[in-house]
């Protein structure tokens, strides 16, 4: 059983094809930006991208990955190279408190920008209502997002 | 546990309760110890070598990025620039600091780190080059970084900010290996002041489960006679296959308390005459015709922080190693040393960033599970809690009940009575137990529950009491302690204040205020905000109110707030807008602080729409994430902040703003539907039309 996992041919061993695709991105591959939260897809702090899509690891189980293109937060940016312009914006913007919910937070608003590049107010409302940050990182989330469209501009 | 560790602990001077089985721990809980940093503690934070310097954060990092901060005070008073200091999070080996909770980081800290990176700067420059520097204190207005020099009143690239962007591993859940095993302990569904154990369940069904390894039992619960029944797996999916597989079935010392928590804190049934039990303000306020009587309740509310709790736990030739987001790593290691029967230095925690606390992460539990499925099994094993047990398992914040009096006299506010009935939240009753708290009821009431109750405006006679009850479920720290609901209260009754002589709340409140620094704010928020009175409008559909509110935290920081809200015609209250003004003294890091109040406004959103933990027949009753909900986005509106910067000592800031943030929705609200918010999280079927 086979993934492309942040553009690499990467094989998934028997014992783990069972399990949630977050615990074997996390314990198996040892990429542990996606985060464990409330284990049932509602705070987002799991979020990857599969085949171009935003989807919740905690719920999604590994095996039905088999064969698809699997991107997570430390993918985006090449090994030593300069962060992906979400990451960058993240920076520029301190968006991080705790931090926790942050690669999910990033990773939807990746799938968001690749789908459209220059989201309405109201397109970044409903892209990234399902990613829950506790501190209240809100207000710089969106003004990261919209800097990154300003530039694409 | 072992007979003998039982026995080792009593000879340190504890008292071991002789009780049923093996797991019976000491019945006196470890305290935490608190003591205020020194300068001569800091020489050990900073240190000089090769050319680099290295600074131990003594402080937990949770968000509040005191990394940063402390490292800006550091760059500052060594004069080197930004990339010459590396920050590494502290473990127990640093001498003892004390927990990271109220607020009170740069107050406490930043002082005491530019001392001595202040000697420790005149030492190299002396030729020194090893040996430990004795800090000579100077006054604060000799310190760099107290005259505001290099990278101090600015806000460089967060510390450890570019690890959170790439998700590099940096919480506890993120150490991860092929020789780590995932535990869990599995208790009774049930408090824990009632004793539980496990008296049957079905092994070889759980052992049937794929990545099965262990079970392990009679694994010792917090304080009191319960007993768990621990389970380690090689994959963390296969824990909830194997708790699922086990069907166990619990034997209960004796029956839970269903005690009616809502009746048990009514304030109407306890109000009195003659005040509350433990007096925050107590001047003589008469019986009789009060102008104005409301009424205000807050539910139980979990912290709802997206990390839930994790620990890793090694043991290597009896020594034991925990790596842990905590808020108190050696109060961590204390408590596992007594668990443990250990010398304290046999014992090293290393605190990990936190991925959201609030509070909540401050007594010894995930760590306790691992470090004794750890030992139990030989093996690496890590343990982060699922998010039902941080639901049912963590400790809250306390429901409490509030009834607030006044009367009026020319203009002014001539009588105050505010009552509370409440649970515990220092000595909360997660750790304390009830014999104790027994004691600290009557020597202390418990302060967390006070904070916050101290209101800062000028009345004649003013009065304000409340009483404790222990509940069947565990309150304790929640961001703030008492200030928020204490404040919530408060601001609404001087609003209702307001309405009922129709004055400007913001005129009828600096009408009433002294202290000239939040007054300032007020005006500020104000200024800001173009406030014009409360500015209530009805358009087609929608009801729309504006609402201010103040307050002043640990007496040393201010915040004010105006909200903005819009009310549908079922109800549906959606905050639209919000304005603070902030004052925590000097500013070390200005955007920081903003991130800081950012935050607290959505906390006050939160507070007033949505924190509330649904608890039946003396049970925590949620399971999930989605019963607790939080808010999203599209719940949290565009937010101004603004930072009144004063050379004043440097006070707190991360949890200043929900002293106003809440009062200032909730005000709103009531400007656009004429009827006052009086139970928190708000029912929105209240306010339809």
């Amino acid at each position: 059983m086979k993934i492309l996992l942040n553009n690499e041919n990467q094989v998934i061993p028997e014992p783990w094809r069972q399990g949630s695709l977050l615990f074997l991105l996390r314990d198996y591959f040892g990429l542990v930006g996606a985060k464990l939260g409330c284990g049932e897809g509602v705070c987002g702090a799991c979020t990857v991208i599969v085949d171009g899509v935003a989807i919740r690891s905690c719920i999604t189980s590994a095996d039905s990955v088999q064969g698809a293109r699997v991107e997570t937060v430390e993918g985006l940016a090449g090994d030593g190279g300069p962060l992906h312009p979400v990451q960058q914006a993240w920076l520029d913007h301190a968006v991080p408190q705790c931090g926790y919910c942050q690669a999910g937070q990033i990773m939807s608003a990746v799938a968001l920008l690749r789908e459209n590049a220059q989201p309405t107010s109201d397109e970044v409302e409903d892209a990234m209502e399902g990613n829950l940050c506790r501190c209240g990182t809100y207000q710089r989330i969106r003004a990261a997002i919209h800097s990154v469209a300003e530039v694409k501009r | 546990m072992n007979r003998r560790d039982v026995l080792r602990a009593a000879s340190g001077g504890l008292v071991a309760v002789i009780g049923l089985g093996a797991a019976v721990w000491s019945q006196v809980p470890v305290l935490p110890k608190r003591p205020a940093p020194t300068a001569g503690d800091a020489i050990g934070w900073i240190r000089f070598k090769d050319g680099a310097y290295e600074l131990t954060l003594p402080r937990v990092e949770m968000g509040q990025h005191i990394a940063t901060a402390l490292k800006q005070v550091a760059c500052s008073e060594l004069h080197v620039a930004w990339d010459k200091v590396q920050v590494q999070l502290h473990d127990t080996n640093l001498p003892r600091v004390k927990a990271t909770v109220g607020s009170e980081s740069v107050a406490q800290f930043a002082e005491p780190l530019a001392q001595a990176c202040a000697s420790l700067r005149v030492a190299i420059k002396e030729g020194r080059d090893h040996g430990l520097v004795t800090v000579t204190p100077r006054p604060t207005s000799e310190l760099s970084a107290f005259k505001g020099e290099g990278v101090v009143g600015v806000s460089p690239e967060l510390v450890q900010g570019r690890d959170i962007v790439q998700g590099r591993p940096l919480y506890a859940a993120d150490m991860v290996g092929a020789d780590m095993r995932h535990g869990r302990v599995l208790f009774a569904p049930v408090t824990t002041d009632v004793g539980s154990r496990p008296v049957k369940w079905n092994a070889a069904a759980a052992k049937a489960v794929p990545g099965f390894v262990a079970l392990v039992e009679e694994v010792p619960g917090p304080r009191g006679h319960t007993v768990g029944l621990g389970i380690i797996a090689r994959h963390p999916d296969a824990l909830s296959q194997i708790a699922e597989a086990l069907a166990i079935e619990w034997d209960l010392d004796s029956a839970p308390d269903i005690l009616d928590m809502e009746a048990a804190i009514d304030i109407d049934k306890a109000l009195s005459p003659t005040g509350l039990k433990n007096a925050v303000m107590n001047d003589p306020v008469e019986e009789g015709a009060w102008d104005g009587s409301f009424r205000y309740d807050f539910a139980f509310a979990p912290h709802g922080q997206i990390e839930p709790r994790a620990a890793v736990a090694e043991w290597q030739n009896g020594t034991l190693t925990v790596w842990t987001g905590t808020q108190d790593a050696f109060y961590i290691r204390d408590e596992l040393a007594d668990r443990f029967g250990m010398a304290p230095g046999n014992v090293r925690v290393q605190s990990m960033r936190v991925g959201g606390a609030f509070g909540g992460k401050v007594l010894c539990r995930a760590e306790v599970e691992a470090a004794f499925l750890a030992r139990e099994s030989g093996t690496r094993v890590k343990v982060q809690w699922t998010r039902s047990q941080e639901l049912s398992r963590a400790y809250h914040r306390p429901p409490s009940s509030h009834r607030v009096r006044f009367r009026l006299s020319e203009g002014r506010l001539t009588d105050w009575d505010h009552q509370q009935m409440s649970s515990h939240i220092i000595f909360t009753s997660a750790g304390i137990p009830a014999w104790m708290q027994a004691g600290t009821n009557l020597a202390a009431g418990d302060p967390g529950v006070a904070r916050g109750m101290k209101m800062p405006y000028q009345v004649a006679r003013a009065r304000a009491s409340y009483d404790l009850v222990r509940l069947p479920v565990h309150s304790g720290p929640w961001r703030g302690l008492g200030a928020g609901p204490n404040n919530l209260a408060i601001e609404c009754t001087i609003d209702e204040a307001a309405w009922t002589l129709g004055a400007d709340p913001v005129e009828f409140r600096l009408r009433h205020l002294q202290d000239p620094r939040l007054k300032a704010v007020l005006q500020r928020v104000a200024e800001s905000s173009g406030w014009q009175g409360h500015a209530p409008n009805q358009d087609s559909t929608e009801r729309k109110g504006r609402g201010v509110a103040c307050g002043i935290y640990k007496e040393h920081s201010y915040a004010a707030v105006v909200a903005d809200v819009s009310v549908a015609p079922d109800g549906t209250i959606r905050v639209t807008r919000l304005w603070c003004a902030h004052d925590c003294g000097m500013v070390i890091n200005p955007d920081q602080v903003r991130a800081q109040c950012e935050g607290n406004l959505a906390w006050s959103v939160g507070l007033v729409l949505h924190d509330g933990l649904p608890v039946s027949n003396g049970g925590v009753v949620a399971d999930h994430f989605s019963e607790t909900p939080i808010p999203a986005m599209p719940e949290v509106p565009k937010m101004s902040v603004n930072l009144v910067e004063r050379s004043h000592a440097p006070s707190g800031a991360g949890e200043t703003v929900i002293v106003a943030g809440p009062g200032a929705i909730a005000n709103a609200i009531r400007a656009a539907t004429g009827m006052r918010p009086t139970r928190f999280p708000v029912v929105p079927s209240e306010f339809a039309l």
